[in-house]
């Protein structure tokens, strides 16, 4: 290899790349836009769920139980139907997305001892926030007929009422969450988010990049010159590397500053991690271009293979681990799996090589590999 | 250093001695070399041999197979049969290819696409040298001298992509020769660049590679580039048809070509078409190539079959090397589609003018691309305009057909006033860009459908359109054919009877006859003159192609957005013989030290073709006796000094190079 082809090749590259304005925006601005976008409106909480309620009863009872879920910060009140026909359209424009409904002689049935039934319909067009809509409303619900037991041993068995309410709650559950203390997702997605952003901008410029020396045809004074084919890939890959390694360094300020994720592993780690990564994805990049010959199918082949794969089967938004069995063995396949365990576990758990090594390791075989098959699809002497 | 002056002597009686082939001098051997692109037989059994020194000419239409051959020699394509030796390498694999791309320099084709748009001139011959490790001392030596010759040292700073066509064209070529060497592969230098950059660039090149001893390859689709080459193939359909020096060349069809006026014309065409095959229409006069060598018996051979009709004005020429390609072609065989005429509506001038500019002006921002620019065509005229790139030919086009208003000045086409008529002048004209603006994935018989209908004609209409198109155009057989499947001399003939689908009395046509071969090319232009001829359809042509600016009845040149130069083919001739003299061709022993003698002899505007020199003399006699004592002094031994008709490109490059030199005396005016 001779120092000075590979310097002419990343120059001249460097150059390009940097005088391009087009091109400049999508290296530098579109991993950080991506980061910023999604980091706030990537939000899985489910928070703020709107409801309207029909109160037929409009008692002090009925009113007591509505009362908790006005007060809960997972719902949010957004009016009162005087009748249950009006539920529907509610729903049906999404301006609700539960209806709670007290039936008639909701406080005489159970001051008389009688159960009573509270209806409650929830929009089940999107199944995780309706299971998670349910499950606020078991526990508000559970929370309510605690209380009413509570209540009526206090009056029956003459205990005070903190006697009565810790005899009907005989077994305490305490949950504590660990490297996530708050449990939220903002902590979780914005790791993953840089990984999102470099899988998929650095294979789309590498190809581009690639593909636009063959487009115009100037890939013919590499091929009619005397550098050789490591020279030129290398050369060539170098400053694709190098904005994409600036990239990490803004991402990662970006979570630690902007999104206040703690970082809590090692640097080292987790920035040598990333160059394995930035050499998988320029590498995808790299393999793409080689196997195409303009800039749209390049474009097209690269969204297809690296950003759809990262969106499904990285961690990003599904863990991996609750994927069916066909979906995580395809996970294992796309190299961003192991970089968002490397990610979130540097970011979130504090933990080092002993624990994440087998995710380097699949990283620096992807690296390797890649680089190998770009080699090897490469030829200074193509047949068209 | 070694100074190699390559084998140069081109008489037609020593030639051979001196070229015969010697084995140390050969640097490129092919033999039975064979391209296929999956079925497509691109390249079918090509042998060919380079020597030493020489500028080696590869000739032929798009789709011939030049390409492939350079590339396969240049080590950057394979190939499937026979072999490719270079420098004594047989560059068989991407090893073998690796050990002599040290010596080649490979210029691909595509006027500036190889070099790097955003970086400068500097910087791009910065990234072909350290590619190549060139020394830096050497790169700022060689440098500096490559860009003074081409005169772009004034533009070092300025990014590639803001440089034009003539500009890009020699950053190429210094790019490719900043390694010096041995062996340039050059796959079109000139394709899309004005004549007189053009020239330029030929003076250029034979400068380097008679400096350095280096041996060119390059290839052309101009046929009248044919000369600039000391020995040369002309391809044809992935095959060789003929090679040689062009003097070999020109005796593989010997003949004559006799030029004469005769009315009425297409009487004349029609008893000449049938004992000639080459009759060709260039104007008002008429073009034929007869087999007879002798000027006297093709004279009276051509007066014996026109009969009634009177020759006048009867000249006889050497052909040029064109006339031999397509006598060649026709001797293999390719026969031009008959052409039918079917007769149209009869018609009707009025003695209205179909085309009449008054005065046009088009302004961008500050930058004046067209400058009071005025002409008229009559109906039934054939009206070249000529220009560079960026001269201004297509603002005018686009500002008669009423797609841009005009700043300033007056246009009527076929009677509409371009500012207010918009509509109506787009039913009333017919307009064929460069890019045929065909759907390739439809037939023939559907594309002239699409367009029938998109000028609105009923199924009657259509119906008769469909078929005046199909005979008029020679595409009977081709009707049900995909158009991307076409030739492109079939695809080009289509394109101009969709321009015609709705009978329009104006026809545009912007550069239209770019890779055709050279058939297609005459064929094409035989239906245009009888479309003038016959039905009266004015037709304004713009092209760089000077050759076929001959055929055109009236010719403007366009310089900068003004009109420089106008009348016919021949006054514009005659014009320029007055003011500049006549072409003189000087074939000498040592061309390179015949040419530094003779610039320093004061012969001004003296340049290389191939092997000889080409200079205007107002007084030839004296001019030559000048000429032998100068070289003669030297020990330059003159073979030969003829008188050549000057050629259309002769004209537009004198008269450009005149008014860039007014212009430059005007500049230095103001600053004095």
């Amino acid at each position: 290899m001779n120092v000075r082809r590979v310097a002419a090749v990343a120059f001249k590259e460097w150059r390009e790349v940097t005088r391009d304005r087009i091109f400049l925006l999508l290296a530098f601005c579109m991993p950080a836009v991506w980061m910023f976008v999604f980091g706030y409106g990537l939000v899985l909480d489910v928070e703020h769920i709107s409801f309207v309620v029909v109160d037929r009863d409009h008692s002090s009872l009925s009113r007591d139980y509505l009362y908790r879920f006005y007060q809960s910060r997972y719902f949010s009140f957004q009016g009162e139907l005087a009748d249950e026909g009006e539920a529907d359209a509610w729903l049906k424009s999404g301006k609700a997305r539960a209806v709670i409904i007290v039936p008639e002689k909701f406080q005489e049935r159970l001051l008389s001892g009688q159960p009573a039934n509270i209806q409650t319909l929830i929009d089940g067009t999107f199944p995780l926030r309706a299971d998670i809509t349910k499950g606020y409303t078991i526990a508000i619900n559970n929370a309510y007929n605690v209380d009413l037991l509570a209540d009526h041993l206090a009056r029956t068995r003459g205990l005070s009422r903190d006697e009565a309410l810790r005899r009907t709650r005989p077994l305490g559950l305490e949950v504590r969450y660990l490297y996530n203390e708050e449990v939220r997702s903002t902590w979780s997605t914005v790791p993953a988010l840089i990984m999102f952003s470099l899988m998929v901008s650095s294979p789309l410029l590498t190809a581009l990049g690639v593909v636009r020396e063959k487009e115009t045809g100037s890939i013919y004074n590499i091929y009619s010159a005397t550098v050789s084919r490591m020279e030129f890939l290398v050369g060539k890959l170098v400053p694709y590397v190098m904005i994409s390694l600036i990239n990490v360094v803004v991402l990662w300020l970006m979570a630690v500053l902007l999104f206040a994720v703690p970082f809590k592993g090692s640097l080292l780690l987790f920035f040598a991690s990333s160059i394995l990564f930035i050499l998988t994805s320029t590498g995808i990049g790299l393999t793409v271009s080689l196997l195409v010959s303009t800039q749209q199918a390049a474009l097209i082949i690269t969204v297809v293979v690296s950003t759809v794969p990262t969106i499904l089967f990285s961690g990003l938004i599904v863990p991996v681990s609750s994927l069916s069995q066909a979906a995580q063995f395809q996970a294992h396949l796309f190299p961003g799996m192991y970089y968002t365990n490397i990610v979130r576990g540097t970011f979130l758990k504090n933990v080092g090589p002993a624990v994440l090594w087998p995710d380097v390791l699949a990283l620096a075989v992807y690296a390797a590999a890649l680089g190998a098959i770009g080699y090897r699809l490469f030829t200074k002497r193509p047949s068209v | 250093m070694q100074q190699h002056y390559g084998p140069s002597i081109h008489s037609s009686s020593t030639q051979s001695s001196v070229l015969s082939p010697q084995p140390s001098d050969t640097i490129v051997n092919v033999s039975g070399f064979v391209k296929r692109y999956k079925k497509h037989m691109a390249v079918d059994g090509i042998d060919l041999e380079i020597r030493k020194g020489e500028i080696y000419g590869l000739i032929g239409p798009d789709g011939a197979g030049k390409s492939s051959l350079m590339k396969a020699i240049a080590g950057v394509l394979t190939y499937d049969e026979g072999t490719v030796e270079v420098f004594g390498t047989l560059v068989d694999s991407e090893r073998a290819a690796e050990r002599v791309k040290e010596r080649i320099g490979f210029l691909p084709q595509g006027l500036g696409l190889n070099l790097y748009p955003d970086l400068s001139v500097e910087e791009n011959i910065d990234f072909f040298a350290r590619l190549r490790l060139v020394p830096e001392q050497q790169l700022t030596e060689r440098k500096t001298r490559l860009l003074a010759m081409t005169r772009l040292d004034k533009y070092r700073d300025r990014a590639m992509k803001n440089l034009s066509g003539g500009m890009k064209q020699k950053l190429g070529l210094i790019c490719t020769l900043i390694h010096e060497p041995e062996l340039a592969i050059l796959d079109e230098p000139t394709t899309g660049v004005d004549p007189v950059s053009r020239r330029d660039f030929w003076a250029i090149l034979a400068e380097l590679l008679l400096e350095k001893g280096m041996t060119a390859l390059v290839s052309t689709a101009y046929m009248d580039e044919a000369s600039r080459f000391h020995r040369l193939s002309f391809l044809s359909g992935g095959k060789v048809l003929a090679s040689g020096t062009p003097a070999e060349v020109q005796m593989l069809a010997p003949g004559s070509m006799v030029t004469f006026e005769a009315t009425p014309q297409l009487d004349a065409i029609a008893r000449l078409k049938i004992r000639y095959k080459q009759v060709e229409a260039l104007g008002p006069l008429l073009h034929v190539f007869t087999d007879d060598t002798d000027p006297a018996a093709a004279m009276q051979s051509i007066t014996s079959s026109l009969g009634i009709i009177k020759p006048m004005q009867l000249r006889v020429n050497e052909p040029e090397l064109e006339d031999v390609f397509v006598a060649l072609l026709l001797r293999q065989g390719e026969q031009p589609t008959a052409i039918e005429m079917p007769p149209a509506a009869p018609v009707t001038s009025n003695g209205t003018l179909a085309i009449e500019a008054k005065d046009l002006i088009r302004d961008f921002g500050t930058f004046r691309a067209v400058d009071r620019v005025s002409f008229q065509v009559k109906p039934g005229e054939i009206f070249g305009l000529l220009g560079a790139n960026g001269a201004g030919k297509t603002t005018v086009i686009k500002m008669l057909n009423g797609i841009m208003p005009p700043t300033g000045g007056e246009g009527w086409v076929a009677g509409a006033d371009m500012k207010t008529a918009g509509g109506a002048i787009k039913e009333r004209i017919g307009y064929m860009s460069q890019a045929f603006s065909l759907y390739l994935d439809l037939t023939v018989v559907e594309n002239i459908r699409l367009f029938a209908g998109i000028y609105g004609l009923d199924a009657n209409a259509t119906d008769q359109r469909l078929k005046w198109i199909v005979s008029m155009a020679g595409l009977k057989g081709y009707e049900s054919s995909l158009t991307g499947r076409l030739p492109m001399g079939v695809r080009q003939r289509l394109a101009l009877g969709c321009a015609l689908v709705h009978q329009p009395r104006v026809l545009f046509l912007d550069e239209p006859t770019s890779g055709v071969d050279p058939i297609g090319r005459r064929h094409f232009w035989d239906i245009l003159s009888r479309l003038a001829r016959e039905e009266g359809v004015a037709i304004l042509v713009t092209t760089h192609y000077m050759s076929e600016a001959e055929h055109c009845d009236h010719l403007a040149l366009m310089y900068a957005g003004r009109i420089v130069a106008e009348g016919s083919p021949v006054d514009m001739k005659r014009q320029v013989e007055k003011e500049a003299g006549q072409l003189l061709e000087v074939a000498t022993d040592q061309p390179g030290p015949a040419l530094r003698r003779v610039t320093q002899a004061g012969f001004v505007g003296a340049a290389l073709f191939g092997t000889k020199l080409h200079l205007l003399s107002l007084d030839p006699s004296q001019d030559e006796a000048r000429l032998r004592t100068a070289l003669s002094s030297d020990g330059v031994q003159v073979q030969d000094v003829l008188i050549r008709p000057l050629s259309l490109e002769d004209v537009f490059v004198y008269r450009v190079l005149v008014v860039e030199r007014q212009e430059q005396a005007t500049v230095k005016g103001a600053a004095a």
